[in-house]
């Protein structure tokens, strides 16, 4: 019963668990790469205002805590949606309903064709980890948005977030000696046994670097989109500068079809990486 | 020379050096995407799926070394 109960909490980790460990580890601090801090104006990268940097002083908590606050907004607005449509869900489905459906089904479809029959164990998870990323994302392409996925303290926490929940997984299905053994290489004859302490490290490397790259490809992927809309409304307003007119050309406008797509991609990726992952922790034929 | 200007000089040009290997990479794996695309047009939706996805992780590499511009372009500017 208990473990039950925990079972459907991992399962919504990344619902709950990115919000706490982005809290714990100081507000997930608004710095972007070259901020300045203190002293001088050092001109980092360019950035769009939000709307907390705009109604907020840029040194109180609210402006600093910008990114656990949108990332808590996304989960609100995923939260809500799922209970509007859960408390009146009827056979014949209206369109929010419909809508939903067809999402969690292609999601479905899509894990079934990576992971087989234990796609249905792990969607919730798998789905969760998707859209939670996909709405971050999303939230640095409407004006006065700030993407929480620009800090790599966010990424970095959804990555680890995976990376304990694979190990997890390897540790309950396999076993403790079974995670053991895979993470030895799964020594079947006395050559195997002979490179065990070679395969060793070498897997554990390999396992950590995994959460790191997750990491820093959506880190940098978010920041580089961020920046370069930045950079084309800066160089719009550039454009007309010379009439002093209040407005710039919408330079940026192709650049945020390019960074919804973009965004699009890099959830997908991130979730289809976790799949695998997960995957491999799972007992599977062949060896390697 | 003082370390901004190595700083300077090198940070855009690895940046540079690391897009030359993407767009090398980008570039075998989009081709023969569209050779089995023209091969099996039937197919044509699961090969352009795989050919995102694995092009989202070739241009990753190349994240990689902008990540390390931010990082160190900071450090531009005593």
């Amino acid at each position: 019963m208990i473990g039950l109960v925990i079972h459907k909490l991992l399962m919504l980790a990344p619902t709950w668990l990115p919000s706490i460990v982005a809290i714990a580890s100081g507000g997930g601090g608004h710095e972007a790469a070259g901020d300045a801090h203190g002293g001088g104006h050092s001109s980092g990268p360019p950035h769009l205002p939000s709307l907390l940097g705009l109604l907020f002083a840029h040194d109180s908590a609210a402006y600093l805590w910008s990114n656990p606050i949108y990332a808590i907004a996304t989960s609100l607005i995923m939260c809500s949606v799922s209970f509007v449509v859960y408390r009146k869900r009827t056979m014949i489905p209206g369109k929010l309903q419909n809508f939903l459906e067809v999402l969690v089904e292609g999601m479905f479809d899509f894990f079934k064709s990576i992971m087989g029959k234990e796609a249905k164990r792990y969607l919730p998870f798998l789905g969760t980890l998707f859209f939670y990323i996909l709405i971050n994302n999303f939230w640095g392409l409407i004006p006065l948005g700030h993407s929480p996925s620009t800090s790599i303290n966010v990424t970095a926490t959804l990555a680890i977030t995976v990376f304990l929940y694979a190990q997890w997984t390897g540790i309950s299905r396999l076993g403790f000696v079974g995670w053991l053994d895979h993470l030895a290489g799964s020594p079947r004859d006395v050559i195997s046994w002979c490179l065990v302490p070679l395969m060793v490290p070498l897997h554990i490397i390999g396992e950590l670097a995994k959460p790191l790259s997750l990491a820093l490809r959506l880190f940098g992927n978010i920041t580089g989109e961020d920046v370069l809309v930045a950079a084309f409304v800066g160089l719009g307003i550039a454009a007309l500068s010379f009439m002093h007119s209040p407005v710039g050309l919408p330079l940026n406008l192709p650049f945020i079809f390019l960074g919804m797509l973009l965004s699009l991609i890099q959830a997908l990726v991130f979730t289809l990486l976790s799949s695998i992952y997960i995957l491999m922790m799972l007992p599977h034929e062949e060896h390697h | 020379m003082d370390y901004q200007s190595m700083l300077s000089l090198a940070l855009p040009l690895g940046v540079a050096i690391a897009a030359v290997g993407s767009a090398l990479g980008l570039g075998r794996a989009v081709g023969s995407a569209m050779e089995a695309i023209g091969r099996q047009p039937e197919a044509a939706g699961k090969i352009q799926t795989a050919m995102i996805i694995g092009s989202a992780l070739i241009e990753a590499l190349t994240i990689y070394a902008l990540v390390v511009f931010f990082i160190a372009n900071g450090k531009i500017g005593g």
